[in-house]
């Protein structure tokens, strides 16, 4: 039902004097938010919404900022623990439940690329003139860690090759058959080069030439380079001064190398520290080759004994032989 | 004598000025060079007397008598008249140990050139040359130099000659050190003075001709005229390395155990499928010409034996003008029965490959540079043992390189090529298998993979990125015959004696046939495969 309007009875806006003896008070039949004045809250002992706000965002940043901690410190402790998984998304959970084959095709992908489906096949030109030991030792290494097809050929540049040049990397595997069942080949072709060659990816990668460029790549199948940079370049500078002093050098160099191996063995069981390394792999085998083996400090002779003893050489001393 | 007067008159002018402060000694000393001279002159003059008087005793005696007339002459057509036991010598045995002997020889005249009175003929037997020469002198006469620089090239001569050792190297021919001084030459065989082709253009290398505005032959002038075209020092070397190849090959089989058989080549049913066969007409009925000795090889390990091989034509009724394609070429077949694995047939077969290429590499090097002269290519590389890689690898390879290609597909031609540069530059290597193809593109007589039925137990063999056999193990046993031909909708009638051979007991066996042309071409680096086959049948040249 329409009802008629009347109009105000008084003026819409009434002016009032209030007396300034008294004090004020907040009108309460208004909208709070809009009569809340800094003033007020102070006075009434209340936090501002903005510093709430303020407060509540660096809460986030900081809760952020721990997540990350954890998950570089997780980050951290699966680079320098090899077996341990590299995927980041577990690695909160970390990965008890995968299986160890599991593992080392991620390891694989890492280094190697992407899966295609089909046999990762490395391809490892070398002189027969000169042997390559390390590499030979790094493929005793990587079939402990994965199925590796290992298969040595003969390249038409090479008339003949000795019979244990032949069977270096070891007795036929029995599955050989079937080349699809192996995480990784190892193919070894005796050819006429000047010095050691790798070939991976025809199209993204390049040959990587020089024997000691080739163990570097390998080893990192094996376990990654020392998180410490001091460490890493330690190992570097071991496994240069290997191939260029002690296997190309001259007399005076190589007993220069002898002497410092001596000293640094005398203060730790292996070149780069606590850990076996590959700056002994190429030092051994260097050593090995350069003949001087049997008179070298003693120092040195007990590091030669206990690289022994790990068993991953007597393949490589075979062929000394 | 009247110069010499004159001499002697200018000296007896000039002496007494000259001698004026001289000594005794000094004097005489003069006198004597005085003397000398004189003789010299006298000498000289003498020369020129004889010389003079030779030609006109010369002059005389080529419009009377030629004192070389029986040193000469084209020959009574060799009838065998006589058994003559006259020992002639090889070209490619004349080295310097034979120095100022006399000898005989028999060869075809490569070049002639005559200047003044001598005249250098090039003599040529197959790949080897030397040099001669006919010089006037006491043994030749000028018509006898005449007679020789008028000899066609390509004609057949007997020459009596002294080998002499040479100063300089001479670098045109293939005996450096030697030349020959020609005492009798008699023609045998004359050729016709035009030649269809000359034979230095025809080995002429590929561009050279054309940028020295120099003559090359084609393919077509070349085959049309295929027996002059034969005598080229390229195609001698082609055909004696192709020789090579079919004795390793024999030899190496041999070696191995393996039986030569004859199969026939005149069939009653198409072998494989029904396509692509020529059809000969059999008295009342008609016939096939064999598109492979399969069938028949297969039939020889059903009757136990073991290992064969056969070498023989194959017939291929494919209207394709490609450079490797013939409608008859030579097939050098292998089948063999296996224990357990038909790796064991691979591992066979690389090996024979792997013998054929180190013979060629170590027997055949003069050979292999004499066409490297004229088609250069890079020499071939291989690996021994043989590289294996699987079709999964293959397409991984492939897809790497951005080829886009299903599981199960066939490699096309390009990417086949394509693979081969691919496995060239890991591996190094111009020859390799791939092994396990999908049992989609295989015929129906392939064993299957028995872990994946998508693909089979089979392979193809690659030189230089060309495919040269295709093989497998075959399905040995009846009944799995059977269901794979009714899967490939084949007419059970059509096949029924090949299915038939199987059912009294087969070993399992495998193997493959490679084309003789073509391991030829591709092992020189040639790019036509009737440059390796001698009388080449392909959908357009039946003739000669």
């Amino acid at each position: 039902m329409p009802m008629y309007q009347v109009k105000p009875i008084c003026g819409g806006d009434i002016k009032i004097d209030l007396p300034t003896c008294m004090y004020k008070v907040p009108n309460i039949h208004a909208q709070q938010g809009k009569s809340c004045t800094p003033e007020h809250a102070l006075q009434n002992g209340e936090l501002d919404p903005a510093v709430k706000a303020l407060e509540a965002r660096q809460d986030e940043i900081m809760r952020k900022l721990y997540e990350l901690k954890a998950a570089v410190e997780g980050l951290a402790k699966t680079v320098m623990t090899p077996d341990a998984d590299l995927d980041l998304t577990v690695s909160s959970s970390l990965s008890s439940q995968s299986s160890t084959t599991f593992k080392s095709t991620t390891d694989l992908d890492t280094v190697l690329g992407k899966d295609l489906g089909a046999l990762r096949d490395i391809v490892i030109n070398a002189n027969p003139v000169q042997p390559p030991l390390t590499l030979l030792v790094l493929h005793s290494l990587l079939c402990q860690r994965y199925r590796v097809l290992s298969t040595v050929h003969v390249h038409s540049s090479v008339a003949s090759v000795p019979p244990q040049l032949l069977s270096c990397l070891g007795p036929r595997h029995a599955d050989s058959y079937a080349r699809h069942m192996f995480q990784l080949g190892f193919t070894l072709i005796w050819k006429d080069v000047p010095k050691p060659q790798m070939k991976f990816s025809i199209k993204n990668m390049c040959p990587i030439e020089g024997e000691a460029n080739i163990a570097r790549f390998l080893f990192k199948l094996l376990a990654p380079y020392p998180i410490d940079p001091a460490v890493a370049t330690l190992v570097d500078s071991w496994v240069d001064t290997a191939f260029f002093q002690l296997a190309e050098g001259s007399v005076k160099e190589r007993s220069a190398v002898l002497r410092a191996l001596n000293s640094t063995l005398g203060s730790n069981p292996w070149l780069s520290g606590p850990e076996f390394s590959l700056a002994d792999i190429a030092c051994y085998c260097c050593v090995l080759q350069s003949g001087s083996a049997s008179s070298s400090p003693a120092n040195v002779q007990r590091w030669i004994k206990s690289c022994e003893n790990l068993g991953h050489f007597s393949h490589a001393k075979l062929l000394l032989k | 004598m009247s110069w010499n007067s004159l001499n002697k008159h200018w000296e007896e002018l000039s002496f007494p000025s000259f001698t004026a402060g001289a000594t005794e000694e000094e004097q005489q000393a003069q006198s004597k060079k005085a003397l000398k001279k004189q003789q010299k002159e006298a000498e000289k003059a003498a020369k020129k007397a004889e010389k003079q008087a030779k030609m006109a005793s010369e002059q005389q005696s080529a419009e009377e008598d030629d004192f070389a007339k029986d040193r000469y002459g084209v020959s009574a057509m060799v009838q065998s008249q006589q058994k003559l036991d006259r020992e002639l010598v090889r070209v490619q045995d004349l080295t310097p140990e034979k120095a100022d002997q006399l000898i005989w020889l028999r060869a075809r005249v490569h070049t002639s050139r005559a200047k003044g009175k001598q005249c250098f003929l090039v003599l040529r037997q197959q790949q080897f040359n030397v040099q001669a020469l006919v010089a006037v002198g006491d043994r030749a006469s000028k018509q006898m130099v005449k007679f020789a620089a008028n000899i066609t090239k390509e004609s057949i001569v007997d020459v009596e000659a002294i080998v002499r050792k040479v100063e300089q190297k001479i670098e045109s021919c293939s005996q450096q050190d030697v030349e020959l001084h020609v005492e009798r030459i008699f023609v045998i065989s004359q050729a016709e003075p035009r030649l269809p082709l000359q034979l230095e253009d025809a080995v002429r290398p590929d561009g050279e001709g054309e940028e020295e505005g120099r003559a090359t032959v084609n393919q077509d002038t070349r085959l049309d005229n295929r027996v002059i075209d034969l005598r080229t020092t390229t195609s001698q070397a082609v055909f004696r390395l192709q020789s090579g190849v079919c004795q390793l090959f024999r030899d190496t089989l041999t070696k191995k155990g393996f039986v030569e058989i004859q199969t026939p080549k005149i069939i009653s049913a198409a072998s494989e499928g029904g396509a692509n066969v020529f059809t000969v007409s059999y008295f009342k009925t008609s016939a096939f010409l064999a598109q492979s000795p399969q069938l028949y090889k297969q039939m020889c390990i059903c009757a136990d034996f073991d290992k064969v091989f056969c070498v023989g034509p194959v017939f291929r009724a494919e209207d394709s003008n490609t450079h490797r394609h013939l409608t008859e070429f030579v097939g050098l077949d292998i089948e063999m029965a296996f224990n357990y694995h038909y790796h064991e047939v691979i591992d066979s077969i690389t090996d024979t490959m792997v013998q054929i290429f180190k013979g060629l590499r170590d027997n055949f090097q003069t050979e292999i540079q004499t066409v490297n002269k004229q088609f250069p290519s890079e020499p071939f590389k291989f690996l021994e043992p043989t590289l294996r890689l699987e079709y999964t690898e293959a397409v991984a390879m492939l897809r790497e390189a951005g080829v886009e290609m299903g599981d199960e597909d066939d490699l096309s031609t390009p990417n086949e090529k394509l693979l081969g540069r691919l496995v060239k530059e890991k591996y190094d290597t111009d020859f390799y298998v791939l092994d396990k193809y999908p049992l989609a593109v295989r015929p129906f007589y392939t064993m299957p993979d028995p872990s994946n039925p998508k693909y089979s137990n089979s392979y193809d063999m690659f030189m230089r990125g060309e495919e040269i056999l295709s093989g497998a193990q075959r399905v040995h046993d009846a009944q799995l015959l059977t269901e794979r031909a009714i899967h490939h909708q084949i007419d059970l009638e059509k096949i029924k004696a090949y299915i038939d051979s199987f059912r009294y007991g087969a070993p399992p066996h495998g193997g493959g046939g490679i084309g003789l042309e073509r391991v030829c071409m591709l092992y020189l680096g040639l790019h036509n495969v009737r440059q390796t086959s001698m009388f080449p049948r392909d959908p357009k040249r039946l003739t000669p």
